[in-house]
């Protein structure tokens, strides 16, 4: 235990994810030897982050207005919407400079253990956006893993009878890679997944 | 596959430790509490991350460490595989392909692994780089335990025949605890938003128990035989062994997922999953009467034993490399007659013992490894800590 205010740090970076106690602790020293100007920069950044950003209406991607810069560009297709778990999944599809479509952001995956139903995701909100906005294609972006996998599974039963293409993302083997540097589990999927050459 | 050499550091009781097992036998000697067992224990560990007496990791680290060090040389003689991680490249593979695996195994934290000094992304990706067969005085549960001892013996034997099978039963565990969440999450009211939730859940649960249940069956349908010769050459009179497995949701048509459709009503009156691969049973059956309630002591113990040796030689004979046997502390457990069979029949390739009493009759172990107060203090590589301080002969 150290002086309160160096405590309650240490125990509000703790409850930070992916910091452990002793990671808040060199963090907490850290940051009692920075010069004022920089803690404060730091604490400024928090607060101007959580005063001025907020959820896109639509997409519920990060915002500074009420729509987001993905869903304001006219240059995007409205036709597609790619549905992904977190803000930071839109980050990592935009990289790959491969898709211009919208976005949707469901804020988690189906998880009882975390109690995380399809009510506390932004589900019945997509289901809003498809009509008005003229949607033909919903692409399920969600990580492959059980939760992901089930959340896809989840949105496609319910998004197929709608009458729209539902599609899902394909699994498989990194580009650039060697096949025996690949693990037995994506090597397995990729077989699965494999296409005819045409 | 052999292990040639193994090094410990902040193992359990040993603050360092060197050992060089004979290509064949190997004998760990010593009083009770001193150590012998945690040999076997680190050497398996590599094997199946994790220890087979169930200790958490912090248990397996010395006292006022943060971690500890395993590490040891394999020759591997089987065909260099893929799952091995970046060290399996290394050569075409083949016989005599030496292998450094380490396992730094942390007391708070992630453990890390290591082969050939190369960091693997995860843990798991070190499974396959060791085999293992542990026989240890607890493996009388797999003849009167639960049901679960028995699933146990089936998914451990799995995971060394593809290492595919650690994802699946991860998978498939994951996948039950979800359900199981959800089912008591519902209590009993089976919501629009419930039913829908649920069909997505017992379509994956469907797919990988499906999976699992054809894995087991194939398993079962390989162990019969061997288990059957393995009783007759462990047990001091002959007798009929028969394995059944042959769960009832197997045989409904539609499988898994038709079972689980008809089993909902009851999974969300009592909230738990009542069907599927994690109540599955092996029934292990001797001269026509259930072992665990019929069979004598003795019985009992030859076909703990023979299930143990069976799993071993389909191991064996499934991957064309024999695991490294492990019997810890057994013949305690036994009378001199099946020490002598177990001995006698003893599967060819590496073996490393431990006894505190006397080396049963008809043991000719290559090496006599002396053990005291978490030292090696005869019989450890040469030149290591041992030098000089044992004067026992053993």
């Amino acid at each position: 235990m150290y002086a309160g205010p160096v405590q309650d740090l240490i125990d509000e970076l703790g409850r930070l994810p992916g910091i452990g106690p002793k990671s808040a602790q060199r963090i907490a020293f850290h940051l009692l030897k920075l010069p004022a100007q920089d803690a404060v920069r730091l604490s400024r950044a928090i607060d101007e982050m959580k005063a001025r950003i907020t959820f896109c209406s639509r997409c519920f991607n990060v915002s500074e207005g009420d729509e987001c810069e993905l869903c304001a560009d006219p240059r995007r297709d409205t036709h597609v919407v790619c549905v992904v778990e977190e803000p930071k999944d839109i980050v990592a599809v935009e990289r790959t400079g491969e898709y211009h479509g919208r976005y949707h952001v469901l804020q988690g995956a189906i998880s009882p253990i975390e109690g995380v139903g399809p009510d506390q995701l932004k589900v019945r909100e997509l289901v809003a956006r498809l009509e008005p906005e003229g949607i033909t294609e919903v692409i399920l972006c969600t990580n492959p893993n059980i939760e992901g996998e089930a959340t896809a599974m989840y949105l496609a039963r319910l998004l197929r009878p709608l009458g729209l293409a539902v599609t899902r993302i394909a699994s498989g083997l990194p580009v650039g890679g060697d096949l025996e540097y690949a693990d037995e589990l994506t090597l397995g999927r990729a077989l699965e997944g494999r296409r005819r050459l045409e | 596959m052999r292990l040639q050499r193994l090094w410990l550091t902040d193992f359990r009781g040993y603050a360092a430790a060197e050992l060089e097992p004979a290509p064949g036998l190997t004998a760990v000697v010593g009083a009770n509490g001193q150590g012998k067992t945690n040999l076997l224990e680190a050497v398996a560990w590599l094997a199946t991350l994790s220890s087979f007496r169930g200790a958490p990791d912090d248990a397996l680290v010395r006292v006022g460490a943060d971690e500890a060090v395993v590490r040891a040389e394999v020759v591997a003689d089987a065909p260099a595989r893929a799952d091995v991680g970046p060290g399996g490249s290394e050569g075409p593979g083949g016989t005599g392909r030496l292998v450094l695996l380490e396992a730094l195994i942390r007391a708070n934290g992630r453990d890390q692994v290591l082969v050939n000094r190369q960091k693997l992304r995860r843990a798991r990706d070190l499974l396959g780089s060791l085999r293992v067969t542990v026989f240890s005085p607890d493996d009388l549960a797999l003849v009167k335990g639960g049901p679960g001892e028995r699933r146990r013996l089936l998914d451990e034997a799995l995971v060394s025949l593809a290492v595919k099978h650690d994802a699946l039963r991860g998978d498939l565990e994951r996948v039950l605890r979800q359900r199981g969440t959800l089912l008591r999450q519902a209590g009993g009211r089976a919501t629009p938003e419930v039913t829908a939730t649920l069909d997505v859940w017992d379509a994956k649960l469907a797919e990988l128990g499906e999976a699992t249940g054809r894995a087991r069956a194939a398993l079962v349908d390989r162990l019969r035989p061997a288990t059957s010769a393995a009783y007759d050459q462990v047990a001091t009179a002959s007798a009929s062994v028969t394995l059944t497995y042959d769960p009832a949701w197997r045989r409904c048509d539609g499988g898994l997922g038709a079972a689980l459709a008809a089993a909902r009503a009851e999974d969300l009156r009592r909230g738990v999953s009542t069907v599927g691969p994690h109540r599955d049973e092996l029934e292990l059956v001797i001269d026509g009467l259930p072992a665990r309630t019929h069979a004598s002591q003795g019985e009992q113990r030859s076909l703990a034993l023979a299930l143990r040796l069976a799993t071993h030689a389909v191991v064996t004979d499934v991957t064309g490399s024999s695991p490294v046997l492990l019997l810890d502390d057994v013949f305690s457990e036994l009378d001199p007659d099946r020490s002598h069979a177990l001995l006698a029949h003893l599967p060819p390739g590496q073996a490393l013992l431990t006894t505190a009493g006397p080396l049963p009759e008809g043991a000719a172990p290559g090496l006599v490894v002396r053990v005291a107060g978490g030292r090696i203090v005869d019989g450890g590589a040469p030149g290591a800590v041992a030098a000089g301080a044992g004067t026992g002969v053993v």
